[in-house]
């Protein structure tokens, strides 16, 4: 009997895989500025891939991934868009910066394949365009100073530095920092700003230091330009507290910052005491040999969602899929307790406004839940 | 007077940074006038050698750092031969190993970026956070002495200033122009590995760091003058202050003081393209 379930499980399989797989585009950076980031959730979205094909597919049919790298070049994310319809790929996943996931939708709306970013944080590109074939899962600007503002609201800041990097996302964020900041009516004593390349952040510290404000708000996102914020914050030996943007929360800081980042507040949108990413953790850890972080999630969530989107239409008819796609209701490996992605009526931005936390790093480490949502 | 007491170290530690990158570019310029815009990758190739060294491996910092001027002046020297050598002894006009290199910038970024993971690496610092920028002084100072003084004071040193000078009356006099040229470039890949890891400790090994370096050496260098090697140490120097005084004192807004380097360079292209101090 043992050996008859065997043979019908290995006939089902085969069956399933002998059909033709559903092909799924991944725009990823591998090389250009988005690396640290593309990369990992690349792999989160690799590991999902194969932990659906493992558990039998989607409409009995393998998940086959087609990666292409645009660099982060918005001038040739939109040509392998079009390259990746044209090979079969009913729905691309877009992994590398924001500007180069708005080209792409250029095709994505024009070829009418729905398409989704699970981790892009601008505000404006489920806004700029009306294509009803594209998401985005990632936590929004908006929604993490919003959070952060949240947190740093209870302790009563009346003037603050907002200090950010020269980067498009660093500039983009620190206007959604000094918009909030000004909403919540916080003075904004000095502003500065790091250029890439910098080899001291020492003038723009010292400005800030005279100007001697109740907090530090961090917007950049350049490792390297963060950790000469951080250098000469602790050489000039301050104390006021500092909290940052989504960039801290990746874990590369915890070796090139070593020594200089205990007592920083920073929004993430993983917590690391959810079931589900203590189950993540586990397996991704079990089948790679190496543990994941926030960013493997967000391609993890990224590919579980669109799986569950072809399995909800039943078809991989690209207008049933986009139907089943706005309708979705899943609770992932990112955001708070019990979040779950959504797209309300009308809007294909998918991330909770409540569901990002605050995080403080304890020493080397990234620590405990400080906050949780916006209120 | 406390920030402009610490405004002067950090500015003198930067500019020795620019200072060794300019003179990487001039120890090439000089004898070959080739200029060679991967001194900023191999900047960040002595970087990841200090990461793998000195924090992976765990060597000790002096034997760490000349190991890694070691295979820097090996990289220098492979790449005159694979990039320029083979250009020069076909007759290939001066543009051709200008971009060839342009080409070996791409090669060390890659080879670095699909060797490595992504992120930031580590760099310890030779005597600690406070005393690092001293250390860049220091060591700044003794390579510019050094370099001073082989090209005043050695035969060698006058055999790259006659090529300099004239390359075909110093080949007429016995020079061999094919060693001077591989030792200008094992030399400048030594000068730019040498600012790549004494920098890394702040900014950390990474492979998109090598082309801000190489654009801020460059400047250092139009300011200074490819004439003589001091001028590499006063552009950088010079560079290095206007930019952080800008940003400390200057009534402008955040992010404006960026464009302090760009000004100043064009500024010497237009009225001083010879730089400031001039050969003699």
């Amino acid at each position: 009997m043992k050996n008859l379930l065997a043979v019908a499980a290995a006939l089902l399989a085969a069956s399933t895989f002998a059909q033709e797989p559903i092909k799924i585009g991944v725009i990823t950076d591998r090389v250009g500025v988005s690396k640290p980031y593309s990369e990992p959730c690349t792999e989160g979205t690799v590991f999902g891939a194969a932990e659906i094909n493992r558990r039998g597919g989607v409409l009995g049919r393998k998940i086959e991934l087609l990666i292409e790298d645009d660099q982060s070049r918005p001038d040739i994310s939109a040509a392998l868009a079009r390259k990746l319809i044209d090979q079969g790929a009913v729905f691309i996943l877009s992994m590398s910066l924001t500007p180069a996931t708005q080209q792409q939708q250029t095709v994505t709306m024009e070829a009418k394949t729905p398409q989704m970013t699970p981790m892009n944080s601008g505000d404006t590109l489920t806004t700029q365009l009306p294509n009803p074939y594209f998401w985005q899962t990632g936590p929004l600007g908006s929604i993490q100073i919003a959070t952060l503002l949240a947190h740093a609201r209870a302790q009563n800041l009346k003037r603050v530095a907002l200090i950010s990097d020269n980067s498009d996302l660093g500039q983009l964020l620190a206007r959604f920092f000094r918009a909030g900041l000004e909403k919540a009516g916080i003075q904004i004593a000095a502003e500065e700003v790091v250029p890439r390349g910098a080899t001291t952040a020492e003038p723009q510290m010292q400005k800030i230091r005279a100007a001697n404000p109740d907090a530090m708000f961090m917007a950049g996102v350049l490792t390297a330009e963060n950790v000469l914020i951080f250098k000469a914050y602790r050489q000039f030996g301050l104390k006021f507290p500092i909290h940052s943007s989504y960039n801290l929360s990746v874990p590369v800081y915890m070796s090139v910052a070593k020594g200089l980042i205990d007592g920083v507040t920073f929004v993430d949108a993983y917590d690391p005491d959810k079931p589900e990413v203590k189950q993540f953790v586990a397996e991704y850890t079990k089948a790679t040999g190496k543990a994941p972080f926030n960013m493997h999630g967000y391609g993890y969530d990224g590919i579980m969602m669109v799986a569950e989107a072809i399995r909800r239409a039943g078809s991989t008819d690209k207008e049933k899929i986009r139907e089943a796609m706005q309708q979705t209701s899943y609770a992932g490996v990112m955001g708070a307790k019990g979040m779950k992605y959504r797209f309300p009526e009308g809007k294909r931005a998918g991330f909770d406004p409540d569901g990002m936390v605050v995080r403080v790093y304890e020493g080397d480490r990234q620590g405990r839940v400080v906050h949780v949502g916006q209120k | 007077m406390q920030d402009f007491l610490e405004l002067t170290v950090s500015a003198a530690a930067s500019g020795c940074i620019y200072g060794l990158i300019a003179l990487a570019y001039l120890l090439m310029i000089r004898p070959t006038g080739i200029i060679n815009f991967a001194v900023g990758e191999w900047a960040m190739v002595g970087a990841f050698g200090g990461y793998l060294l000195l924090s992976k491996f765990e060597w000790p910092y002096p034997l760490g750092m000349a190991a890694v001027l070691v295979f820097m002046l090996v990289i220098g020297w492979l790449t005159e031969r694979i990039a320029v050598r083979p250009l020069v002894e076909r007759g290939a006009p001066l543009l051709a190993p200008i971009l060839a290199l342009l080409g070996m910038l791409v090669v060390f970024r890659e080879a670095i970026s699909v060797s490595f993971a992504p992120d930031p690496h580590p760099v310890p610092y030779a005597l600690g956070i406070q005393r690092q920028s001293f250390f860049i002084i220091a060591v700044t100072s003794v390579v510019f002495i050094g370099v001073w003084l082989f090209f005043e004071r050695t035969i060698a040193g006058k055999s790259f200033e006659a090529v300099a000078i004239h390359r075909r009356a110093a080949a007429l006099m016995g020079i061999n122009l094919s060693r001077v040229t591989a030792l200008s470039f094992a030399a400048g890949a030594g000068a730019a590995g040498l600012a790549g890891l004494l920098v890394s400790p702040n900014v950390s090994a990474h492979y998109l760091m090598g082309v801000p370096l190489a654009i801020q050496g460059f400047t250092a260098l139009v300011i200074g003058g490819v004439g003589r090697v001091e001028g590499a140490l006063l552009g950088g120097l010079l560079l290095a202050f206007a930019e952080q005084l800008t940003v400390r004192y200057a009534p402008i807004p955040a992010g404006y003081a960026q464009g302090v380097p760009l000004l100043l360079l064009m500024l010497f292209l237009l009225l001083r393209p010879t730089g400031l101090l001039r050969a003699k």
